[in-house]
């Protein structure tokens, strides 16, 4: 293992002395360490750039509460033109009422009524 | 191109779960070979298993987490239960060895001379070299802790050397205790005594070792670029791990090396 840490110590002092303008630009954090910004990839990073344009496109933080009128539905996103729904009516009901929600003119829960909208949204890619 | 919806990790399969399996099979099974039938050929098969098992299974997380991405936000949140989890199961398993040195200690029988230490023990001087481990260890708490704070500053080069000064901090305590092993007056063989120091203070060294070794690779990633100012959990993992080490020594200090004399 020493043989490695050595081996990558000498690696990356040799990478320094190639590319000491190359460097400071891809490490703009001026001290040597990363940051996200720079560095996250895949999935994590189209997280992060949601996030900071105040996206949620994976579903992380709770959804936001609606009353449930005509005026103001529930807001589901989705990425294809349905999405399965299951309404609460009443908090601690432990039937939960199942539906699909379809794209186009709002729909209401079979059982309470509750008023509900798909709204399409693309994921980051 | 069919993205998934959810912000959480689907692994794909893989071999080392399997791997590990058969190498703990073997090691244990070697171990008992190795006491009844003097072979340690079982056992070293299973120990390499496991070796290479922890080497690929790891090293396919990291390609996972730090190169492709798949270590989001609730991804890591899981991540830091489950270490939170694990250390919680090892200070159970200390707890079990505190519980047999009390049981014997607080209530010596007349075999030991009906006091606590037995008759005929000479007990390690705490203030000696015990003392010194423990400043050792608060020490390397101390730099690995800067470390940390070195990496949320994007300060590279710190970051490198506490980092580097934990692990030799950690390195000297296996070397003191080590020879504490070797120069102490009494062995494990030395009724209750020995057995409950030389068990609750062993699987504490090996805790050290593998501490050390998880700050190493840290360590060896760290050079590497693996962590960004905002994520490096791997790190903090190492970090955790190494301050209940630190806690479990303090525990075993006061009871056996001083309490206990």
């Amino acid at each position: 293992a020493s043989k490695i840490l050595l081996r990558a110590c000498r690696v990356t002092l040799m990478r320094r002395q190639h590319v000491l303008l190359r460097t400071p630009q891809r490490v703009m954090s001026a001290k040597g360490i990363p940051t996200d910004e720079e560095q996250a990839a895949g999935l994590e990073r189209r997280v992060l750039q949601a996030m900071k344009k105040g996206q949620d496109p994976y579903s992380i933080l709770k959804p936001k509460e609606y009353t449930g009128t005509r005026d103001d539905p529930h807001i589901v996103p989705s990425i294809n033109n349905k999405r399965l729904v299951g309404c609460l009516c009443e908090e601690d009901n432990t039937a939960i009422v199942w539906f699909w929600l379809h794209e186009g003119n709002p729909q209401r829960c079979p059982s309470c009524g509750s008023h509900y909208e798909l709204v399409h949204h693309e994921l980051p890619h | 191109m069919a993205h998934q919806a959810h912000a959480y990790h689907m692994v794909d399969p893989s071999p080392w779960p399997l791997t590990g399996a058969v190498g703990a099979l073997l090691l244990t099974s070697g171990l008992a070979i190795w006491f009844h039938f003097h072979s340690i050929t079982l056992m070293t098969l299973g120990l390499m298993l496991l070796f290479l098992t922890m080497y690929q299974w790891w090293r396919d997380i990291i390609r996972e987490g730090t190169f492709q991405g798949h270590h989001t936000p609730p991804v890591q949140k899981g991540l830091r239960y489950g270490m939170i989890l694990f250390i919680t199961s090892e200070v159970f398993f200390f707890l079990g060895f505190f519980w047999a040195f009390y049981h014997s200690s607080l209530a010596p029988t007349p075999e030991l001379g009906g006091c606590w230490p037995p008759t005929g023990v000479t007990t390690l001087d705490p203030f000696e070299v015990p003392l010194l481990n423990t400043a050792v260890l608060l020490a390397s708490g101390v730099t690995v802790t800067w470390a940390h704070h070195s990496l949320m500053e994007n300060n590279r080069k710190q970051a490198i050397q506490s980092l580097t000064l934990t692990i030799l901090l950690g390195l000297y305590f296996t070397t003191l205790q080590a020879t504490e092993y070797y120069e102490a007056p009494f062995t494990i063989a030395d009724g209750v005594y020995g057995s409950t120091f030389f068990v609750a203070t062993g699987f504490h060294g090996l805790h050290v070792i593998i501490g050390s070794s998880f700050l190493a690779i840290c360590l060896l990633r760290q050079i590497q670029y693996h962590f960004t100012s905002e994520h490096h959990f791997g790190f903090e993992a190492a970090a955790w791990y190494w301050h209940f080490v630190d806690v479990v020594w303090l525990f075993l200090y006061v009871s056996i090396y001083w309490w206990g004399s």
